[in-house]
């Protein structure tokens, strides 16, 4: 299974949402990180189908979308970002049509609900009206619809987003439970999310991938770049002017700044463990900065 | 499959029903007014209601007869018998009445009889009551249908209508296969329905409008991502969904039909579903009986909904809401009602008696006739194929619309 993407590439009138994106996807987890605008739900619906790239082409074990037909679809299950459901319908209902509009036989079709269901926790609820559902109950839904034809590309478009911490961590599990041999891709802005269960981090900006690394090696290089110091308020304005800060926090009525520069920015700086977040605000700096979620 | 599922999607919503329950009594309520409305005359004052109608099918049970030459000039007689007293006659100091016992005993049981044969002596712009009964010269032989013959002749050479020799062929050709002698009779159900189609474009309007979120509704609702990343979604999904809407649409139009025909018939009975239009009026070319004219109309006005069905899911491909349809739709189901015939051949005339509201009014009586080269067709055939076309057209672009749509 490879999912590649070629020069991909998406353009509103001057913008351009996806500029040039290419890359082999293997199967494994995959943290789509970038500040808001980034282009990430671009270039998810263009994985989808849902929409036509500019220019460029998606090939999955080397033969086009357009080749594969129905067949391409088969593969792919998407939990778009902010999607809608139809409030007169129940969990349940929901399903059983899903997977008819996914072309599972009625038996299966039976089974995969139940199962699903099950999983992410809506059994009780499955008889109700999705009008009636919490936002975590239908993002539950979202991906329980996705995971319905056991899709071997699995498109998460911020599952995350306006969940819970609990409920965070609960779909973090569900989401490494149906990742297993699956191309998973997952984007989010919030970078505590993908760090547990991601094995790929791609980093995207304006359109473009910054980076594309293994979980495990990619804050090197970053590291012996991260440091932290604790000074008072007056010399923290002046840090904040001259360095890059990443984080300040205040400790009476001292200040403890996190700083990314390649020498220690003073003397009593202390070398510490380089974090992803270290690295998504070194690359997105005030920017995102400005919108992180803590 | 998902075409119940469709369908149930189309039934399920609470506005279904609503828009449904509000047009099915709308349509009730316009096709029950002629009844609710009806009243008769005789001596002792109006006869209102169901019971006026029993009356006047009491006297139409005589009249039940084949309008032979000889009926109908014996008939011309009597009339002018009654005219030869002069007591029996009044005068508004125009034109000349029968009073008293001699119209209500003569006149009154028969009068649509009467003033049908009268009609059909007269000339094209006037129209003759059976006042006018007294000044044909019966002896010296006025057949009754070879006035009518005349007449429609006449109607065909009017140069007001500009037809061609082709057309008039047609139309005389038509009229010739009319099968004489005409057998007269009660006909009051079928008259109201004839007359009342047009009505039905508020059902036409509320199917439409139940059908109009089917593509723009899955926009509007954030589902459209899911739906066409699956599968089926931009094949047999789209299929279904027109499968279902044409499904409803056509159940939907059979309700209303029932109720829009049922009130009437029920009110003035079946009778006359055999005889032929002309008894209503004698220069109607079309050889139909009541019931075919009727049954043929109906399913030129499903045509016509099946057509703005294809339309309405095309808009709904296209547009972000089902408001936005609406609001496209409407103006092209009932501007066409505020349009007027400024005669028949004209381009622009010839066109609007294609339009959807006027197409659902027959206009049994109207020459309307369509010619391409030498060929020559009656406005009925010509909507049939005008809209089975348009339905297909619309439906595969709705198809693509949908196939084709991008979620940005
Ligand atoms: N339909 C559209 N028309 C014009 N511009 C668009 C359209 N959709 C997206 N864009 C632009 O493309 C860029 C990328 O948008 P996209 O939604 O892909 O970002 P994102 O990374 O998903 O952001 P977020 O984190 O807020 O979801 C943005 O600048 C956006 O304004
Ligand atoms: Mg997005």
């Amino acid at each position: 299974m490879e999912l590649q993407l070629q020069d991909l590439r998406k353009q509103y009138g001057e913008k351009c949402a996806v500029n040039n994106v290419s890359v082999n996807l293997a199967p494994g987890v995959y943290g789509l990180l970038g500040a808001n605008g980034a282009g990430k739900t671009t270039l998810m619906r263009m994985i989808c189908g849902v929409l036509k790239p500019t220019s460029g082409n998606i090939r999955l074990n080397g033969k086009t979308v357009e080749q594969l037909g129905e067949q391409y679809y088969t593969h792919l299950g998407y939990m778009p970002q902010d999607f809608g459901f139809y409030p007169d319908f129940t969990a349940r209902e929901f399903m059983l049509y899903m997977a008819a509009v996914k072309g599972l036989d009625k038996r299966l079709a039976k089974k995969r609900t139940e199962n699903l269901l099950h999983m992410v926790n809506l059994s009780d609820v499955a008889d109700k009206k999705i009008k009636s559902y919490s936002g975590g109950m239908k993002q539950r839904l979202g991906i329980a619809q996705a995971e319905l034809n056991s899709p071997s590309i699995l498109i998460l478009d911020e599952p995350t987003a306006g969940l819970d911490p609990k409920e965070r961590v609960r779909f973090r599990n569900l989401i490494s439970d149906f990742a297993k041999e699956k191309i998973v891709i997952l984007s989010t802005h919030i970078v505590s999310d993908v760090s547990y269960i991601a094995d790929t981090i791609l980093m995207m900006k304006q359109g473009h991938f910054l980076l594309q690394e293994p979980m495990s090696t990619v804050t090197d290089s970053i590291r012996g770049k991260v440091w932290e110091l604790l000074v008072d308020e007056r010399t923290a304005a002046e840090y904040s002017r001259k360095f890059s800060v990443v984080n300040l926090h205040h400790e009476n009525d001292m200040v403890r700044l996190r700083m990314i520069e390649e020498t220690a920015p003073g003397e009593d700086a202390q070398m510490v463990e380089p974090g992803l977040e270290d690295l998504f605000l070194y690359y997105f700096g005030e920017e995102a900065g400005r919108q992180e979620e803590r | 499959m998902l075409v119940k599922y469709e369908f149930l999607k189309i039934v399920r919503k609470k506005s279904t029903l609503i828009v449904m329950a509000v047009s099915l009594i709308l349509t009730g309520f316009l096709f029950g007014l002629p009844i609710m409305q009806y009243q008769i005359y005789n001596q002792d004052g109006v006869i209102k209601g169901t019971k006026g109608i029993a009356y006047e099918k009491e006297q139409f049970a005589d009249l039940s007869v084949p309008l032979s030459e000889e009926y109908v000039a014996e008939t011309i007689r009597e009339v002018q018998g009654l005219f030869e007293n002069p007591d029996n006659i009044g005068t508004d100091g125009n034109e000349q009445f029968l009073v008293g016992d001699a119209y209500w005993n003569g006149i009154a049981p028969r009068e649509k009889l009467l003033n049908l044969i009268a009609d059909t002596y007269s000339s094209p712009n006037d129209r003759w009551g059976y006042n006018h009964l007294p000044d044909l010269d019966v002896k010296e032989g006025k057949p009754f249908y070879q006035a009518m013959k005349g007449k429609i002749q006449t109607l065909l050479d009017s140069p007001s209508r500009a037809l061609s020799d082709e057309q008039k062929e047609y139309w005389g050709g038509m009229a010739d296969k009319v099968d004489t002698p005409l057998q007269y009779g009660y006909y009051g159900g079928w008259e109201i329905i004839i007359s009342s189609f047009e009505l039905l474009m508020f059902a036409l309007l509320a199917i439409c409008i139940v059908t109009a979120p089917v593509f723009s509704g899955e926009y509007q609702a954030g589902t459209d991502a899911v739906i066409l990343s699956a599968k089926y979604g931009k094949t047999r999904l789209t299929t279904a969904k027109i499968a279902a809407s044409l499904l409803f649409g056509t159940a939907a139009f059979i309700l209303h039909v029932v109720v829009a025909c049922g009130l009437p018939l029920a009110a003035f009975g079946i009778d006359g579903w055999n005889l032929p239009l002309q008894i209503a009026n004698t220069t109607v070319p079309y050889p139909y009986t009541f019931l075919q004219a009727v049954l043929i109309n109906i399913g030129i006005i499903y045509l016509v909904l099946l057509a703005m069905i294809g339309l309405t899911l095309l808009l709904s491909a296209k547009m972000k809401s089902p408001y936005l349809v609406l609001i496209i739709l409407v103006p092209i189901l009932f501007i066409p009602m505020f349009l007027t015939p400024n005669g028949t051949t004209g381009i622009y005339n010839l066109l609007l008696f294609l339009m959807p509201y006027r197409s659902a009014m027959p206009e049994f009586d109207k020459y309307i006739s369509y010619q391409f080269g030498g060929l020559v067709l009656d406005v009925i055939t010509v909507r049939a194929v005008f809209y089975a076309i348009l339905t297909v057209i619309m439906l595969t672009l709705a198809r693509l619309g949908f196939k084709k749509h991008q979620v940005a």
